[in-house]
């Protein structure tokens, strides 16, 4: 019963003016770009944070978070986020449900080309865009994602009741996936190309004392199988180069990420995967533009480094408009 | 049954709806008694909860009405009823044609808030071009939105139907709680949400953005995209 009665109420929304200068604008609200907002808000700076889909970003579909500090029973990402969210909105930030397309530095101004408020300017911005899973790399990848090949296991999952799935990855995303997706799916297989995970040991753990959850080790997804649908994953072991099919309903996949970095492709410096490279004040090569979370170029991607990195971000950010006023005074 | 909004929840709705109703919203339930043709097996539990969460939300403002219709095959058709439980809310834009089957919980809760506060002043957010693009279609449109209550991503895609049907009511907006309905779904082999189904014959699954969202209906409307 809880599953469904469990009741998410959200924070208003609102427009963005095109007619004011924005102190900061903020795009994504994941956990960096939040953490930001809640900073940008208690410093009364003038706070504006976009977001393309639904405020919380990639941890908002993890179905619990283990590692946060302060919530020693764990958390549900939805939850973390929208608590973030409220304290947030709390402090004045604005949460405007918009895209924005392109970015332009005029003089001083930054101007936000964005899909449905117009030319939106600011003094400052941060780049919270977050990342986006990798595709799974097989040729049939197009013509069975929606139909058993899944991004997001809190939202499909129920789809998958009583079936034999499979995960493919080995990371802490897909450990947890395949924890949560044992809740539904009678079978859950690990597709992993080593012969370990990467998964931290915790989950590690839970998952091999799951009776629910096989592995398939060393390897590597070849080609999808189906008619309209997934009906089997073909497998390569990379050590011996022999062929498994794997007869699976749905394949879900947490094989890493690629960094939302389009928007500033061209003006920014990028690392060689896209990511966008920061100093240590999480400012990019162009100043008054900051980058945080999952689209920075970062040794470790998880909320509390986001949130790290949206504090200091803003600090940042701050400085930056206070300095700015300062010359042009 | 123990109440299913919580009492923080309650008071900033509360306070939601006092700043921002305008005209009275009446949310239209439709239920049957177990058994009854447009009930599943799966989805006979859920009516209870849904019929409380809506009793629940009605108290918090007094510009909202609730009207259950229970077993009554002729407000069933004068609604186009498909499924139960099926939810209509009225409003100053809105014509049996802003739908909610399944429970609206979950991540749909807040889709449901926003709803009312649409229809309650009679305006949506959508762009003027999205508006004015819309105006072109003159024949009735079906916009399916399937969901889960667990899925982030899926309300935008709800509320992007439903705004549009508020916009023009020759568009009908439906979202279906996949859970409830798995028959339905699997018509539309729904394996992952949101998953959208215009008139049939164009649908997308995932979110998309409010350009690329119309582009579809309109194809779906059989309109030619104009650049």
């Amino acid at each position: 019963m809880e599953e469904f009665t469990n009741i998410f109420v959200g924070e208003e929304t609102v427009k963005a003016d095109s007619k004011i200068i924005y102190d900061i604008a903020i795009i994504g609200a994941g956990p960096g770009g939040l953490t930001a907002g809640i900073y940008a808000g208690r410093s009364r700076l003038k706070t504006l944070i976009f977001e393309r889909l639904s405020p919380g970003g990639q941890i908002a579909v993890s179905d619990q978070v283990d590692n946060y500090p302060g919530f020693p029973e764990g958390i549900s990402g939805k939850e973390l986020t929208d608590r973030m969210e409220k304290q947030a909105v709390r402090f004045g930030a604005e949460i405007v449900p918009d895209e924005v397309r392109k970015i332009k530095k005029e003089g001083n101004l930054f101007e936000l080309e964005t899909a449905s408020s117009g030319i939106v300017k600011s003094k400052a911005v941060i780049i919270a865009t977050g990342a986006d899973p990798v595709k799974l790399p097989v040729p049939e990848e197009e013509k069975f994602r929606g139909r058993g090949i899944s991004y997001c296991a809190t939202c499909d999952a129920a789809f998958f009741k009583d079936k034999t799935v499979a995960v493919v990855g080995g990371g802490d995303t897909a450990i947890a996936d395949a924890i949560y997706l044992t809740k539904f799916a009678k079978e859950v297989i690990v597709v992993h190309r080593r012969d370990q995970l990467r998964a931290v040991k915790a989950l590690q753990e839970e998952a091999f004392e799951n009776p629910k959850i096989k592995f398939q080790w060393n390897s590597v997804s070849e080609h999808v199988i189906g008619e309209n649908k997934v009906e089997g994953l073909e497998v390569k072991n990379v050590k011996t180069g022999e062929k498994v099919l794997l007869k699976v309903d749905g394949i879900f996949v947490a094989i890493g990420t690629v960094p939302n970095s389009n928007i500033v492709k061209g003006l920014v410096e990028l690392n060689e995967k896209g990511f966008i490279k920061t100093n240590q004040n999480r400012e990019t090569s162009v100043k008054g533009l900051f980058a945080v979370g999952d689209v920075r170029d970062t040794p470790l991607r998880q909320v509390v480094t986001a949130a790290g990195d949206g504090a200091i971000a803003e600090f940042s950010a701050e400085n930056y408009i206070k300095n700015l006023e300062y010359i042009e005074r | 049954m123990e109440k299913l909004l919580k009492e923080k929840d309650e008071k900033y709705i509360k306070d939601l709806f006092s700043s921002k109703l305008e005209s009275e919203v009446e949310l239209v339930l439709f239920l049957q008694s177990e058994g009854g043709d447009k009930v599943t097996k799966f989805n006979s539990q859920y009516l209870p909860y849904t019929e409380e969460i809506l009793k629940e939300l009605v108290s918090l403002s007094d510009k909202l009405t609730l009207t259950v219709y229970k077993d009554d095959k002729e407000k069933e058709e004068e609604y186009g009823v498909e499924q139960i439980s099926a939810l209509f809310v009225e409003g100053k834009n809105t014509n049996k044609n802003v739908i909610y089957y399944g429970i609206p919980s979950g991540h749909e809760f807040s889709s449901l808030l926003e709803d009312i506060i649409d229809a309650s002043r009679g305006t949506t957010e959508l762009s003027d071009k999205t508006k004015a693009e819309l105006k072109r279609i003159t024949s009735p449109t079906e916009i399916l939105v399937f969901v889960t209550p667990s899925c982030p991503y899926c309300p935008r895609a709800v509320r992007t139907a439903h705004q549009m049907a508020m916009e023009n009511n020759n568009i009908k907006g439906v979202m279906i709680e996949a859970n409830e309905f798995p028959e339905w779904s699997q018509k539309y082999s729904v394996y992952a949400v949101p998953k959208v189904v215009i008139n049939d014959n164009v649908q997308f699954e995932g979110a998309l953005p409010e350009d690329a969202y119309l582009e579809n209906v309109l194809k779906g409307a059989g309109k030619i995209i104009l650049e």
